[in-house]
């Protein structure tokens, strides 16, 4: 049987070797030194502090790089996904390969073993030989696949292209194929045994003879092929932190060591303010260093413009452009402010910098602030978790800090400072939704075990009073042990926050914690997914823990307990009939997606459900979160007009919504478009439902009264 | 160019007022208050004038925010500095105060402080009375340009558009002058809590109506107050004939 093996730097002579050598230190300087000047552009920003988690970050590495899962999930780019991942594996492997090779060369150097291989000969080479053969193949044809759409797309028409991208998608194609290239000269020079094995490569040799490669110039072709793949290997090592391929660092910086989760913020705190004299971002160099990191993750690929809601509606915010248009500023004004830190200069006053574009208005503009809900879709879509909305929750914490907002949205905070709500109406007046209602408070009831909040729109809201109505009436049915805040609950502050009134935030936050912690709550129900969240994400931060739950959680496990009961026969309700809007801040930011429709099940059976186009993780904004509510727009201007449109396509007879900024939104949206479907929580179809079940006894009852 | 801007304290229109027990005045227990709002409007005139002008080289506007009224007012002053005014003079007085009286206090201040331009609300919305800018100018002898839904400088004149009932009047008027201001000059910015807190380093000069030689004499007494109904007869209708005969049966129509 012949020997399976092959030579190393086989025709690579002395010379070549060296100067291969001073080629691959040199690339890797190169390298080194990008990453080390990037570094000290991303330290320009302002030092967090917190801690790196090593145990999740091992954890991370593998769930959300290695799996490569963030790139393919979600409906959008779903061949870019494929292909990416294609690349990725097919990299990794290679690139084991290739230490593999030098593991190979090293011992040989190491241990003074001249001649035979060590490891790569016989049946490892050859299953190694297949295994490469392979991977390398996906690389190239995920590569190609980039290529081929880059041409199609044409360069203008590219997501945020930049010069350097046309060399990039070209070298990572040509890379895996001259590697081919590679192998089937060496299969022709070394006359290797099983050729097969090496099945690309082999049929690469095919080729070369065929165009008249033989013995006599074999040598010749050999190094000057092995030549251009290896300075083409070089330059795009050396090319790395100057172009896209950053995102492979960064990206995986904020993949594995930061792992922001949608809807969380960072507090600002008093003692910031008074050293520093504002909230908020203003310039490039008050985002945190961890964020100015993220600006380099970005390969602007586009899903997030594509998911955002506002982007939609036509208002002016995209949110690629905002991370885009950021990065290129802060690559302009971070040496800037290198240099005028360096020379002890006030960055404040410094020449260069006052010349330089302002993050604020040249830049980013406050409408384009403004536009946004904060649904998070962009940060759920970002296969490397750059989050926009935080850039633009920091940059609105300035704009209010100045004063830069008036009209509707300001004085809905104006409202809420005075008054605790919203609406601006009395606070004494809290508790008159339960009007006739007999609702146990915490003073009524000191030894309830679950707290129901009732957050400002049920409170003051008449169509929205009906949620907390249902809610009540469900929750007497079940017997549970419940009460409410009545006139000592006050605004979250959830929008506030969102909208970068943080201090307004804290206030509202300190004081409910107060009194939650005077009744002693350990937890909470609440209908409303914005309450919800600040409960849960942002009261932890200032010592509010809490057992929180959304009603539809609360009230789904009711139902499997069977202390709520519906009559699954005797409520079934046409095939189709109701469709389910999911909340922004309830699927996608606290992941609650299968118990209100397990209620929407249970109270009209397993077929009446019909979901819509976006569903789950992918719903898309009603328009009113972050804020959005209280901004007058034109009904034509609206963002979740279009949202309106795709749920009235389900033809369903009933939306369905857990929210009541959705409710209000989409019962306004719908009512100009027909009068012929209803809008109502998942409560109320609940309550009606579990109304016609008895109903329905009552009568086989009464029926059976009779007989006897 | 020295601005100023009366900011008088009023009770939050959106709570419900009960009057006190004599039915003379508003009882304000636990009523939240804030700057009556076509004064906010005029600061916010005064700081856009400043912006707009700030970017032409060489011009220096102060805004000087006054306000008459008990030590309470202090919240509603901190409000005014952190919108953006400059300083602010506090005339603190516990007693009932009629607009004769307002204008009288103000045009001291005026006296004290000899700004170019006053700009103040056309009315505040506790009294309505629509009276103060209308004496202050008298007491002044300046200019007046009430209702203005529009302010721009030419020269060294101020030009105002006035909200009449029947369209719009165009005055010009020589400085100094008065100019109240209507509901659609502009909006407000809000006053976060950081600005409030910065605020607090900002300047307020402490008076009497004694200090200023005014004596709080009112002219006019309020005999007394009534609140109207609040009982509101709401019936819901299900189409627009049944609208149409409830409308006509109430006499509506």
């Amino acid at each position: 049987m012949e020997e399976l093996s092959r030579e190393l730097y086989g025709n690579i002579g002395v010379v070549s070797k060296i100067l291969f050598y001073i080629c691959a230190f040199t690339s890797m300087g190169i390298f080194a030194y990008g990453i080390f000047k990037r570094r000290k552009l991303w330290r320009i920003g302002k030092a967090t502090g917190e801690k790196i988690d090593w145990v999740a970050s091992a954890k991370a590495l593998r769930t959300r790089v290695l799996s490569q899962k963030t790139v393919r999930s979600g409906v959008r780019k779903k061949k870019a996904g494929l292909f990416h991942t294609l690349m990725f594996f097919g990299f990794i492997i290679l690139f084991i390969g290739t230490v593999l090779v030098a593991v190979e060369e090293y011992g040989h150097i190491l241990f003074g073993i001249e001649g035979e291989n060590l490891f790569h000969k016989g049946i490892y080479f050859a299953i190694y030989e297949v295994f490469l053969d392979t991977f390398g193949l996906l690389y190239t044809v995920g590569a190609a696949w980039f290529l081929v759409r880059m041409i199609q797309k044409g360069r203008e028409d590219s997501v945020g292209y930049r010069k350097s991208d046309f060399f990039l998608v070209t070298a990572l194609f040509v890379i895996g194929w001259s590697g081919y290239w590679l192998e089937g000269l060496r299969i022709i020079r070394e006359n290797t045994a099983y050729p097969w094995l090496s099945y690309v490569g082999n049929a690469h040799a095919h080729l070369f003879q065929f165009l008249g490669v033989n013995e006599g110039n074999i040598s010749a072709v050999h190094l000057s092929i092995w030549w251009f793949h290896g300075l083409l290997v070089f330059s795009f090592i050396a090319s790395f932190p100057y172009t896209r391929l950053l995102h492979v660092i960064a990206g995986t910086y904020n993949l594995v060591l930061v792992r922001r989760k949608p809807g969380d913020m960072i507090p600002v705190t008093v003692e910031e303010l008074e050293e520093t004299g504002k909230v908020g971002v203003e310039n490039v160099q008050d985002f945190s260093q961890r964020q100015l990191l993220s600006l380099d993750a970005c390969v602007s690929c586009g899903r997030c413009t594509d998911a955002c809601p506002a982007t939609e509606a036509g208002k002016p915010l995209s949110p690629r452009d905002v991370v885009q248009d950021i990065r290129k500023h802060f690559n302009e004004v971070a040496p800037l402010v290198i240099d005028a830190r360096k020379n002890d200069r006030d960055e404040l006053e410094d020449e260069a910098l006052a010349a330089a574009p302002n993050l604020h208005g040249d830049v980013i503009s406050a409408e384009t602030l403004w536009s946004c809900t904060t649904c998070n879709a962009c940060h759920e879509v970002c296969p490397l978790d750059v989050s926009p909305v935080s850039i633009i929750t920091d940059m609105r914490r300035f704009l209010i800090g100045e004063g830069a907002l008036s009209g509707p949205p300001a004085a809905a905070l104006q409202k809420v400072q005075r008054s605790g709500n919203p609406w601006g109406l009395p606070a004494r007046d809290r508790f008159n939704w339960a009007e006739g209602l007999d609702v146990p408070t915490v003073q009524s009831n000191p030894g309830f075990e679950i707290l129901y909040w009732i957050g400002c729109s049920a409170t003051y809201d008449r169509r929205i009073q009906k949620v907390a109505h249902s809610v009540v009436k469900l929750l007497e049915l079940a017997g549970v042990n419940y009460a409410t805040l009545g006139p000592e609950e006050r605004c979250t502050g959830e929008f506030a926050r969102r909208m970068g009134d943080e201090f307004l935030f804290q206030e509202s936050a300190e004081n409910n914690i107060q009194v939650l912690k005077k009744y002693n709550v350990k937890s909470i129900i609440t209908h409303c997914p914005h309450c919800l969240n600040s409960l849960n994400k942002d009261y932890p931060q200032f010592g509010g823990d809490y057992e929180v739950m959304h009603h539809s959680q609360y009230l789904s496990s009711l139902i499997k307990d069977d202390k709520l009961k519906v009559d699954s026969k005797a409520v079934i309700k046409e095939d189709g009939s109701i469709t389910y809007h999911d909340p922004c801040y309830l699927a996608r930011v606290n992941g609650i997606d299968s118990e209100p429709r397990h209620l929407i099940e249970a109270a009209a059976g397993d077929k009446a459900l019909e979901e819509v186009a976006r569903s789950g993780c992918e719903s898309s904004c009603c328009g009113a979160g972050g804020g959005r509510m209280w901004f007058d727009d034109e009904p034509e201007e609206r963002i979740g007009r279009t949202r309106v449109e795709e749920l009235l396509e389900t033809k369903a007879k009933t939306v369905a919504v857990s929210c009541p900024f959705c409710l209000t939104m989409m019962t306004d949206g719908i009512a100009a478009k027909t009068d012929k479907v209803q809008i109502k929580d998942i409560s109320e179809i609940l309550a009606e439902a579990i109304e016609e079940t008895k109903k329905i006894s009552s009568h086989t009852d009464n029926n059976k009264y009779k007989k006897i | 160019m020295k601005i100023l801007v009366p900011t008088k304290r009023v009770p939050d229109p959106d709570q419900p007022i009960h009057l006190n027990a004599d039915k003379t005045a508003a009882d304000l227990s636990g009523i939240p208050c804030i700057i009556n709002p076509f004064d906010a409007i005029a600061l916010e005139e005064a700081l856009r004038i400043r912006e707009e002008e700030r970017s032409q080289a060489g011009s220096d506007i102060e805004i000087v925010a006054v306000c008459i009224g008990p030590q309470a007012c202090e919240k509603e002053i901190r409000i005014a500095l952190a919108m953006g005014a400059d300083r602010a003079v506090h005339v603190v007085s516990d007693e009932y105060i009629d607009s004769w009286v307002a204008s009288s206090l103000l045009k001291a201040v005026v006296d004290k402080e000899q700004p170019d331009l006053i700009i103040m609300g056309k009315q505040a919305i506790d009294a309505d009375n629509n009276q103060a800018g209308q004496f202050l100018a008298h007491h002044l002898n300046w200019p007046q340009a009430t209702f203005a839904s529009e302010i721009s400088f030419e020269g060294d004149r101020v030009k105002v558009a006035r909200e009449t009932d029947t369209g719009i009047e165009n005055v010009s008027m020589t400085l100094p002058a008065v100019i109240t201001t209507d509901l659609r000059l502009n909006e407000p910015r809000y006053a976060s809590l950081p600005a409030m807190m910065k605020a607090k380093r900002k300047p307020v000069d402490i008076s009497t109506p004694e200090d200023l030689g005014v004596a709080v004499e009112p002219r006019v007494e309020i005999i007394s107050m009534e609140t109207l109904s609040a009982k509101r007869n709401c019936v819901r209708v299900n189409n627009v004939d049944e609208l149409i005969a409830k409308l006509k049966e109430a006499g509506a129509l």
